[in-house]
């Protein structure tokens, strides 16, 4: 596992990859800011409840508020990546090259989802810091205290929102892989994908309000905006967390005994 | 080395005392999907050391049956050891395997120094031989290119370097020549040929078999997911295929010739101006000096006695049609 791991983070360690993941951050981070701080209402406004407001801005997590709120909307970016890495391995023939050197099937596929979470989790911590850099930059520009954001209450709260972004991104990936090794088609497991993670979940969510407490997309969601009405957070924590065991235990039992053909 | 004729005709060349090292040892295997049956109850020894050919036209089972040696492919049924170890625990072996099959297969937008280094890594082999093993291939020069930018014969040859990771004793390559010009054929055969040196075996499919017969020392021969043939290559190529030709310097004694020949105990089949005697299993050489003596005894002066070797894409289009199997 250990082996696989640098081996993928030296795919990983290139100046192109690098300065992809450096822009897509300041874009993020951009993006994420301005979004949150000119939407911000007041307290008790029309739609307050569905987004930051003045005052949450204002507060210890103001800092990172943007960050939480952006992550949200990065899920199923996330599934489509994973995805894409690991039906490609199947696609491109690579897992094969991989396996006729390193025969420990289970301990390759943890090695490799190991480095791209640590990569993601880099990603992720780059993300939080430019959105504070850009928060700190925007808040004056709105009037927005940031006396406590710096404090230890602060840093605690960025701290759980990173956590909690990361919790997020680990369960996309991991549904990721999932679909990628039972499809192992990188468009097939896409469509998938992004249908049930999308329109499917959403529109099921119409006709059936319980469906918000049991699909996975949905409680994804919940989890990233802290629990809602329907969902609490440990709720949707506990739903997520048996499904990502069923998926990492049904895709490492279905990669270590499928033959590779492609 | 002596012969035996396994159940089914297959002939067979086995070892003889004390039994060269199997470099690969396969018993009854065998791999199926659904009904179909790609590898059907294979026995096959390859001598450590050798260059060993594995041929059989396209779907015969020889990427299949290489596949399972790397412990990609799970066997439905039979057994064996590679280098040693047993099959169904390829971890034991694949650190002293390399191999190419199904196609070079690597990340294109990867330089193909960082995607030997990925593999070296992953299999916890010395990244420091890398620049030796691109200049063994002849990449040295365009190492730090993407692989996107690979013709088919360069990333052939990246393959290879990847199958040469680490120093393996067996070397398993799958069609390698399959898709290069003809310059990248002779140019590949030569590698083959480098690669065999010492004490490491290699095992080479495909089914452009005159560049085999240059390159290897013994042959498997399989189609339909079944054996045909195992033993050298020579072997093959000489058990009733190879034939005498004698030509009298006047095409008038060519029935006396005949004659002759057939009283002294060899039959022959007349040609335009010439004879051929199926050596059948006979020491060529020991044939032709016999022939000359007759010829001789009746005072016909030969104008051509050689052997004509049949050549392995001759033999081998005659055991796909079911003959001499």
């Amino acid at each position: 596992m250990i082996s696989m791991f640098k081996a993928e983070l030296l795919k990983l360690r290139r100046r192109r990859v690098a300065v992809a993941v450096i822009a897509a951050a300041l874009a993020f981070a951009a993006v994420a800011t301005i979004a949150v701080f000119l939407s911000a209402t007041q307290a008790g406004a029309p739609g307050s409840q569905r987004g930051a407001t003045v005052e949450s801005l204002g507060e210890a997590g103001g800092a990172t508020e943007a960050f939480s709120i952006g992550v949200s909307f990065v899920g199923i970016l996330v599934l489509v990546l994973f995805i894409a890495n690991i039906a490609g391995e199947f696609s491109q023939g690579t897992f094969r090259t991989l396996l006729m050197r390193q025969p420990r099937r289970i301990g390759l596929l943890a090695g490799k989802m190991l480095a791209l979470l640590t990569f993601a989790a880099v990603v992720l911590a780059l993300a939080e810091i430019l959105t504070v850099a850009a928060s700190a930059a925007m808040a004056p520009t709105q009037d927005i205290p940031t006396g406590s954001w710096f404090g230890v209450d602060g840093l605690g709260a960025a701290a759980g929102d990173y956590a909690s972004a990361l919790v997020g991104v680990a369960a996309w990936a991991t549904l990721g892989m999932a679909l990628a090794i039972f499809v192992r088609s990188i468009p097939v497991a896409l469509g998938i994908g992004i249908v049930w993670s999308g329109p499917f979940e959403h529109l099921t969510q119409d006709a059936w309000t319980a469906a918000s407490q049991w699909f996975p997309g949905l409680l994804l969601e919940a989890l990233a905006a802290g629990g809602t009405a329907d969902v609490s957070t440990t709720r949707a924590l506990t739903l997520v967390g048996l499904y990502v065991a069923a998926a990492a235990i049904a895709s490492a039992i279905v990669f270590a005994r499928r033959d590779i053909t492609a | 080395m002596n012969t035996a004729t396994a159940p089914g005709g297959v002939r067979m060349t086995r070892p003889t005392a004390p039994d060269p090292p199997s470099a690969v040892c396969l018993r009854g295997l065998t791999k199926s999907y659904g009904d179909r049956v790609a590898v059907d109850s294979l026995t096959i020894d390859v001598p450590a050391g050798v260059v060993a050919g594995f041929v059989g036209p396209n779907g015969a089972g020889k990427t299949t049956t290489m596949a399972m040696l790397l412990g990609v492919v799970t066997p439905t049924a039979g057994d064996g050891t590679v280098l040693g170890e047993p099959l169904d625990d390829p971890e034991s072996y694949l650190g002293r395997v390399g191999a190419l099959i199904e196609g070079p297969a690597f990340y294109p937008a990867l330089t193909g120094a960082r995607n030997l280094a990925v593999l070296a890594t992953a299999a916890g082999h010395d990244p420091a031989q890398i620049p030796g093993l691109l200049e063994l291939v002849g990449l040295q020069a365009r190492g730090d290119d993407r692989v996107r930018g690979y013709s088919f014969g360069m990333k052939q040859r990246l393959g290879i370097a990847a199958a040469l990771l680490g120093d393996p004793r067996l070397l398993i390559l799958d069609e390698p020549i399959n898709g290069l010009d003809p310059a990248g054929v002779h140019e590949m055969r030569g590698l083959i040929g480098r690669l065999a040196s010492g004490e490491r075996t290699v095992l080479v499919s495909s089914h452009v078999l005159t560049e085999l017969e240059q390159v290897c020392d013994w042959l498997i021969v399989i189609d339909g997911g079944r054996l045909l043939f195992q033993g050298p290559a020579a072997e093959l190529m000489d058990r009733s295929g190879s034939r005498l030709v004698v030509a009298p310097e006047h095409p008038g004694d060519l029935d006396r010739l005949r004659g002759l020949l057939f009283a002294a105990g060899h039959d022959s089949q007349p040609g335009e101006d010439h004879l051929q005697i199926a050596v059948d299993g006979a020491d060529p050489r020991g044939l032709a000096a016999a022939v000359n003596r007759a010829a001789s005894s009746g005072g016909i002066v030969l104008a051509e006695l050689r052997i004509a070797r049949t050549s392995l894409e001759d033999r081998y289009l005659t055991m796909m049609n079911g003959g001499d199997r």
